[in-house]
C-alpha cells in the first residue's frame, strides 16, 4: 500500500465514507460528522500508520483532508 | 437560601466562559428574582443549556426562584425533544437566543444570551419538594427523567465539597454539560463554597481549551475525557496551577488510571477517583488520593454523609468483608424517583433515601469498593451511556431481520441475520448514537440463540 493509500483508508475507517469522497472539500467545517473524536482518531491512526508523533499543535492544526497531508509533510512522510 | 448562594458579595465572579464572559453571585441572585417574578410559582419549564455563563446562570436562577427545570442539552435531537415536549408539555421554555428565532411564543424575558417564552401549556401539577429534572440517556431517546429535590442539592453540594476540600480560591474547569448530573454537581458543590467556575463547551482540540485549563485549579472528566487529554499530549504541559484532577462516569482502563495517578503522585497534584449515578445526584463514592495507587481500579469509600453497602439477591445485606453483591447507597442526595409521564411529576419521594445501584460490586477486606460489572445492559461508549434494548429497538426500525446488541465499554456489537442490511444497521445506529464507526462491529450469524420463551440469550452470543 503506497502513502496516499494508507492516508486515505484511515479517513475511511475512521468516517466509515468510500475513498471517492475525499477532496480539498472533506474538513471539518463540511463534514457533519467531523467532531473532537473523530480528529483524535483519525491523529491516533496516522501516527500508528506512518509511525510519527504529533505535538498537541499539529492536533488542533488537523482539521482537513488536506491540512493533515500538510502535518505529515512536516515530518517527511510524503503523500 | 439555597446552598448559602445569598452568602457571597454581588460582585464577586461566579462563573467564567470560554467567550470570557463573566458571571457575578449578584447575577444569578437577580435572574431568580426577575424569573420568579415571570411566571406562577412552581411552573415546568424546559432549560435547553449549552456550556457557558448563561447555562449556568439559567439552571441556578430558575431553581432558586423555585421554578422547576428540565435541563436539557440545546442539541438534543429535534425527535428526542419532541417526544419530551409532547410527554411533559412544558409551560415555559428556555433556549440560547441564537436557536430561538424559530420560535414564535411571546418572549418573557432575554437575559444572558438566553431566551425565556411561555408556551401556553397548562399549569403542571408538581410535587413540592421537586427541584428539577434530569434527562436518564442524552442519545438514545427515552423520556425518562430523574426527579430531585432540594434537599439532594444541598446534600450533594455538602457532601463533594467536603471530600474534594473546595475553598472560595478554587477555579474548577467544567467541560462536563449541564444536563448532565455530575457536571451539574460541580455547579452545586463550587457555587456552595464561593468559588469561580471556569465552563467551556470547546473541545480538546481547539486552544481556547487549553486557554482556560492554563488558569484552572482543578478539572473533571469521565475516563474519555481524560483519554482525550492524555491524546493531546496533556502530560507533557507545563499547568502549575491544576492542583486536583477528578473522574467519574464510568471505570478507566487501568492502564490510563496508573498512568494519571503516577503523574499526579510525581508532579505534586491529586488524583481522586469517584463513582456515582444521576440517580444519587452524581458522587456516591470517592477515592482518597493518598490510594489512588494502593487501591488502584476501586472507586474507595462512601462520601460523607453517606453509606453504601453489599446486599445479596435476596436485598440482605452481608455486613463482613470481602463481600459482593449489589451495591446500594444511603444519603441525602439520593433521588427521589423516575418519571415516565407528566402525572408522575406530582409523586412524592419513592426512595426514601436508599439506592439499589444496579452495579454488582466487591468489597475487599479493607472496606474499599470495586464495581465488577452492571446488573442492566447498558454502555459507556466514548463517555456516552448507550442503552442496547435502545439501540435494538432503534434498529428495528430500520432494517427487517432479527438483530441483538451487545458489547462491551470499547465497542457496540450489532448482531444480524442477513448480510445485505449490515451497511444500513450501522449507519442508522452511528447517526442515531453519534459515536465512530470503528465504535461499532456488525457480526453476522445465522440465527440469534433464544431460549424457549424467546428470550434472545445474550450470554451465547459472544
Amino acid at each position: 500500500m503506497d502513502n496516499l493509500e494508507k492516508y486515505n483508508s484511515i479517513f475511511t475507517e475512521v468516517f466509515g465514507v468510500k475513498p471517492e469522497v475525499l477532496d480539498a472539500s472533506f474538513s471539518k467545517d463540511n463534514v457533519e460528522l467531523w467532531d473532537s473524536v473523530h480528529q483524535l482518531n483519525l491523529v491516533t491512526l496516522a501516527e500508528e500508520s506512518f509511525d510519527v508523533m504529533f505535538d498537541p499543535e499539529d492536533i488542533m492544526a488537523f482539521i482537513s483532508y488536506e491540512a493533515g497531508k500538510e502535518i505529515l509533510r512536516r515530518q517527511d512522510v510524503e503523500i | 437560601m439555597l446552598i448559602d448562594i445569598d452568602k457571597w458579595e454581588a460582585d464577586r465572579i461566579a462563573a467564567i466562559d470560554s467567550d470570557g464572559t463573566q458571571l457575578t453571585y449578584g447575577q444569578i441572585r437577580a435572574l431568580a428574582e426577575l424569573i420568579e417574578h415571570s411566571m406562577p410559582a412552581h411552573s415546568l419549564l424546559f432549560l435547553l443549556t449549552e456550556n457557558n455563563v448563561g447555562g449556568i446562570a439559567w439552571v441556578m436562577a430558575s431553581i432558586l426562584a423555585g421554578q422547576v427545570p428540565l435541563i436539557l442539552n440545546a442539541h438534543t435531537e429535534p425527535a428526542l425533544l419532541g417526544t419530551l415536549t409532547n410527554t411533559y408539555l412544558p409551560e415555559y421554555i428556555v433556549a440560547p437566543a441564537a436557536m430561538a428565532e424559530v420560535q414564535t411564543e411571546p418572549i418573557v424575558a432575554d437575559e444572558f444570551g438566553y431566551r425565556l417564552r411561555a408556551t401556553g401549556a397548562p399549569h403542571a401539577k408538581l410535587n413540592n419538594e421537586l427541584s428539577h429534572l434530569l434527562p436518564t440517556s442524552g442519545s438514545t431517546g427515552s423520556p425518562k427523567l430523574v426527579r430531585h429535590k432540594y434537599d439532594n442539592i444541598e446534600a450533594a453540594a455538602l457532601n463533594i465539597s467536603t471530600f474534594f476540600g473546595l475553598t472560595e480560591a478554587d477555579r474548577p474547569l467544567m467541560v462536563l454539560p449541564l444536563h448532565y448530573t455530575m457536571g451539574l454537581s460541580m455547579v452545586f458543590s463550587h457555587l456552595k463554597v464561593g468559588a469561580t467556575l471556569l465552563i467551556t463547551d470547546r473541545k480538546m482540540t481547539d486552544t481556547e481549551f487549553w486557554a482556560l485549563l492554563k488558569q484552572a485549579t482543578s478539572f473533571t472528566g469521565v475516563p474519555f475525557s481524560f483519554e482525550l487529554l492524555d491524546k493531546m499530549r496533556f502530560m507533557r504541559m507545563k499547568l502549575p496551577n491544576l492542583k486536583l484532577l477528578t473522574q467519574g462516569g464510568g471505570k478507566m482502563p487501568a492502564d490510563l488510571n496508573l498512568k494519571y495517578a503516577e503523574y499526579c503522585r510525581d508532579n505534586g497534584k491529586d488524583w481522586i477517583a469517584t463513582y456515582g449515578q444521576s440517580e444519587g445526584s452524581a458522587r456516591m463514592a470517592w477515592l482518597p488520593p493518598e490510594y489512588a495507587i494502593s487501591k488502584m481500579g476501586s472507586i474507595g469509600i462512601a462520601v460523607p454523609n453517606g453509606r453504601l453497602s453489599i446486599r445479596d439477591l435476596d436485598g440482605n445485606e452481608i455486613p463482613e468483608s470481602p463481600a459482593e453483591g449489589e451495591m446500594c447507597y444511603e444519603g441525602r442526595n439520593v433521588t427521589m424517583g423516575y418519571a415516565r409521564c407528566r402525572e408522575d411529576l406530582a409523586l412524592g419521594d419513592e426512595r426514601h433515601g436508599f439506592l439499589p445501584t444496579g452495579d454488582i460490586a466487591y468489597r475487599d477486606a479493607d472496606g474499599f469498593y470495586f464495581i465488577k460489572g452492571r446488573m442492566g445492559r447498558f454502555l459507556k461508549l466514548y463517555g456516552n451511556r448507550v442503552g442496547l434494548d435502545e439501540c435494538e429497538n432503534i434498529l428495528k426500525a430500520h432494517i427487517t431481520c432479527e438483530c441483538a446488541c451487545s458489547g462491551d465499554d470499547t465497542k457496540l456489537l450489532i448482531y444480524l441475520s442477513d448480510a445485505a442490511q449490515a451497511d444500513v444497521a450501522k449507519e442508522r445506529l452511528m447517526e442515531a448514537i453519534k459515536v465512530p464507526a470503528t465504535a461499532i462491529e456488525v457480526r453476522v450469524i445465522d440465527s440469534l440463540p433464544r431460549n424457549e420463551a424467546g428470550k434472545i440469550l445474550y450470554s451465547k452470543l459472544n
